[in-house]
């Protein structure tokens, strides 16, 4: 049963909330055995009915065409900048803090004696850990 | 078999129509829907599992874990009161949808 699971998992990997994409695997998964074990009751090999179950499941189209697209576009969206937004203060971050390394270890001798940048690198922290916050927020 | 655009927007009155007669599990909704429409109409799995976890956020419906008859267990859909409420007013908007089509189409659908 765990190639059930496998393939509504896989089926569903690029849409939905965490949480609702944990419910929908869940009812999907228990529906799709429930069939299983009709056709075997019915007197089909196992391998065949999940075979059969699986093949005419339908698609992430069929899932999505359930759900009113609006919703499902703007959930999307809001993932997909939260997760831009996250990368780009990752990216921000490191050319903040490398100038700063760079700056300490490369011009005036007083700068070389104290790593003042590691003050630069903690203080940065907040931007990714903000940005990483929201993003997991809206990716629950 | 009709072209599933039209049907599209049903699916909810057809889920709730269906457990207003009885509980039914995931796959039994399938098969009953197939075999009324006599294969004229046959949902997707994906589709249908996927409007009844929308049903059930909702809580439009609500599920619980039942017996099977051979033994083992399922996962049983039942309508809930306010399921019931929102069926009442879909087939009111479906009365008058009826109505302006009479009214437009005519003698072509008459």
């Amino acid at each position: 049963m765990n190639k059930i699971k496998k393939f509504v998992t896989n089926l569903l990997k690029d849409y939905f909330s965490e949480q609702d994409k944990k419910e929908l695997i869940s009812i999907m998964t228990t529906s799709l055995e429930e069939k299983v074990e009709d056709l075997v009751e019915q007197g089909t090999p196992v391998d065949k009915a999940i075979e059969q179950s699986i093949n005419e499941f339908g698609s992430t189209d069929d899932v999505l065409e359930a759900f009113p697209k609006k919703d499902i576009d703007y959930q999307q969206k809001i993932v997909k900048t939260r997760k831009h937004q996250f990368w780009y203060s990752i990216l921000g971050y490191t050319l903040i803090v490398g100038l700063a390394l760079f700056f300490n270890l490369t011009f005036i001798a007083v700068f070389r004696s104290v790593y003042w940048f590691i003050v630069v690198a903690i203080g940065m922290v907040f931007w990714p850990g903000t940005m990483f916050f929201r993003y997991r927020e809206v990716k629950k | 078999m009709i072209n599933s655009d039209i049907i599209r927007g049903n699916v909810d009155a057809i889920i709730l129509k269906l457990l207003m007669e009885q509980d039914m599990y995931g796959y039994e909704l399938a098969n009953v829907i197939k075999n009324r429409t006599k294969d004229k109409f046959t949902i997707k799995e994906a589709t249908l599992y996927s409007a009844v976890t929308r049903l059930e956020a909702r809580e439009l419906i609500s599920s619980y874990i039942g017996e099977k008859t051979r033994g083992g267990k399922r996962r049983y859909y039942r309508i809930t009161s306010f399921g019931k409420a929102y069926y009442a007013e879909i087939i009111k908007d479906w009365h008058l949808l009826n109505e302006i089509m009479v009214a437009i189409l005519g003698s072509d659908i008459g």
